[in-house]
């Protein structure tokens, strides 16, 4: 029981680092139609700017409040500078996949040229433990949690209660109809790029906070388990994606306590497969598969 | 030529010849039929493993200084056959789990989750193929075959590279140009229309799925006998990226091209960088490759997506208008025949 209890622990917070990543993924792609392939890139790029201000002497959170900021607006320079730009060109959708690919191939190793193969890691102190009915959690982890549950909240609310999350809203189900209503198309794709950067910032804080060393491929090897959650819970779906990591993220921990810690990414990518062998739009999905990317 | 000369040729060589085997076995399954498949290096991998498992015996038999399952030592040509057969069986397996009713991009995600599990797979168990350090040792095959120097053997086995190239290439032109390939291209161009026309699209990505998860084990094979070693690290999934480079860059569906884009991209950037004349760090260099690769991808998609050397298109006469005096001289023949 106490093993199961922490590991559920350790689940916990695995998930809600992924849910913050994997709805910053989901909804992107929900407004513009664009597996953002480079999405572990910018996770690592604002990773190692919050590196840079931790160690200039600011305090972990507000660095990863800073470094979520120029998440965005990576993620919207990205977007206005290449992805848009090869969507109004007219590529096909293998196409913009494989565009989303090289420029995060293309990120990572600038950054790999400048950090070099080493790991670094943030100067934060992880806090006094705290022993929830068995569950052991650091101080860290709990902010962690508590700021995965704001943002998950602020993102239900913001696209079911405000005119914004109406625009993607209706962009995601037809955005030639959405445009023809009247909404300012290329504006809300923008604010859907920077939304995600900005998750993609706290995320990725967060993951290496979690992890506690970094390198300059740690954004990208997350990615896979970000698009797993987010594939679970049915890619475009915010609710799904949470779903998702929280089943990605309690079956890994669970599975790295009971069985063998090598193989727990295995367990979820499997739990992955599975579910899209008997509902392939994924859990919650309703996505026609005849929409083009929007940019 | 001084021995490191011709080592050095011979290497270049053999490399070109894999990349355009793997590029074409791409080609087949991303070029022609339209399968993004991103878990293409997986069957390269699982090639080169299986070569190496049935050519090197019992893993005792080294002293036990690497662990792996199995272990035979076969005559020549049957480890190459055995990592098509595996590369096929593997390549069949996933396209059971991914080539499904996804829509391709999802279907090119779960490729993706695959070529990881893979990775994390080999590298965790241990007794698979010998985890992270991989396997070593790889004799090449000429080695016991021919009594020659130890040069000769090596420009044997570029022959036979450049042999096996030739006979893939062969076998892929009569394969693409053929009816079953104009029924590939149809899949990739418009599936709708094929399954109207009662073609199951499914089952014909599934066969260009199995030839290419062959033609790469082919690669894998004859890779692994030449350098002798094969590890995890070489083949993490953005590995797979060099072959979508190619075959972008040299002709999505044109074989001539993808060749030319395999030594291109595949040899001709590594090449490239190696030479460059200033020094740098061999992190940064490995780095600068991947981003010339990214670039090179780009810059194609933008200004030239069809390749340097385009799919040639067949191109049928137009149709007859109605109207048109061949078609009316056309129907008074028939009615003159149907009177007679």
């Amino acid at each position: 029981m106490e093993v199961l209890m922490s590991a559920i622990g350790f689940g916990i917070v695995t998930a809600s680092i992924l849910a913050v990543s994997s709805v910053g993924f989901t909804l992107q792609f929900s407004v513009t139609n664009v597996f953002n392939l480079s999405f572990g890139s910018v996770m690592t790029g604002t990773g190692f700017i919050a590196y840079a201000l931790n160690t200039s002497g600011i305090s972990i959170w507000a660095s990863m409040a800073i470094g979520a900021l120029c998440g965005g607006l990576i993620s919207v320079a990205l977007n206005w500078l290449i992805f848009g730009r090869f969507i109004r060109h007219g590529i096909s959708r293998f196409g913009m996949v494989i565009v989303t690919i090289a420029t995060g191939l293309i990120c990572d190793n600038t950054i790999q040229a400048f950090v070099g193969p080493t790991f670094y890691a943030y100067n934060a102190q992880p806090g006094k433990a705290f022993d929830l009915a068995g569950m052991l959690l650091t101080g860290q982890e709990l902010i962690i949690i508590v700021i995965a549950a704001v943002m998950m909240t602020a993102t239900h609310f913001g696209l079911k209660s405000t005119r914004l999350g109406a625009a993607m809203r209706g962009l995601s189900v037809n955005a030639s109809l959405a445009r023809a209503c009247g909404v300012p198309t290329r504006r809300v794709v923008a604010v859907a790029w920077f939304a995600s950067g900005v998750m993609a910032g706290i995320g990725s804080v967060a993951l290496f906070l979690d992890t506690s060393t970094f390198a300059a491929t740690t954004g990208s090897q997350f990615l896979i388990m970000v698009i797993a959650a987010a594939v679970l819970g049915g890619v475009g779906s915010a609710e799904g994606a949470v779903v998702g990591a929280l089943v990605v993220g309690l079956a890994t921990e669970i599975t790295a306590a009971y069985w063998n810690p090598e193989l727990k990414d295995v367990v979820a990518f499997a739990v992955l497969i599975l579910v899209l062998l008997v509902r392939p739009q994924g859990m919650f999905s309703q996505l026609s598969s005849e929409r083009t990317a929007v940019g | 030529m001084s021995a490191a000369t011709q080592l050095y040729l011979a290497t270049v060589s053999v490399y070109i010849c894999v990349n355009v085997i793997a590029s074409w076995a791409l080609d087949i399954q991303f070029g022609v039929t339209g399968v993004l498949n991103f878990s293409f290096i997986i069957f390269q991998a699982a090639g080169a493993y299986t070569a190496a498992i049935l050519s090197l015996g019992p893993s005792s038999s080294s002293g036990g200084f690497q662990q792996y399952v199995g272990g035979w030592r076969l005559p020549f040509p049957v480890p190459i056959i055995g990592a098509m057969v595996v590369g096929a069986v593997l390549a069949g397996v996933v396209g059971l789990v991914s080539l499904r009713r996804l829509r391709s991009d999802y279907q090119a995600m779960v490729m993706l989750v695959v070529s990881v599990i893979a990775t994390i797979i080999a590298e965790s168990q241990t007794g698979l193929v010998n985890g992270v350090a991989g396997i070593s040792l790889v004799a090449n095959p000429m080695v016991s075959l021919i009594h020659a120097t130890r040069q000769t053997q090596i420009w044997i086995f570029v022959l036979f590279c450049v042999f096996c190239m030739a006979v893939v290439g062969v076998v892929m032109y009569a394969t693409v140009y053929s009816p079953f390939g104009r029924v590939l291209r149809a899949v990739r161009e418009n599936d709708r229309a094929i399954e109207a026309l009662g073609r199951n699209a499914n089952r014909h990505r599934m066969q260009a799925f199995v030839i290419g998860g062959a033609l790469a084990g082919l690669s894998g094979a004859l890779l692994v006998e030449f350098i002798g070693a094969w590890a995890p690290n070489g083949w993490f999934y953005p590995e797979t990226f060099v072959f979508f480079t190619a075959v972008i860059v040299g002709g999505r569906g044109s074989l001539t091209g993808v060749a030319v884009g395999a030594a291109l991209v595949g040899v001709g950037v590594q090449q490239a960088v190696e030479y460059l004349p200033i020094t740098l760090n061999p992190s940064v260099i490995a780095s600068l490759e991947w981003i010339i690769t990214g670039i090179l991808t780009l810059v194609f998609l933008w200004t030239r997506p069809q390749g340097l050397l385009p799919e040639r298109r067949r191109r049928f006469p137009a149709p007859l208008r109605p109207d048109a005096p061949e078609l009316a001289e056309r129907s008074a023949a028939t009615k003159g025949d149907e009177r007679g």
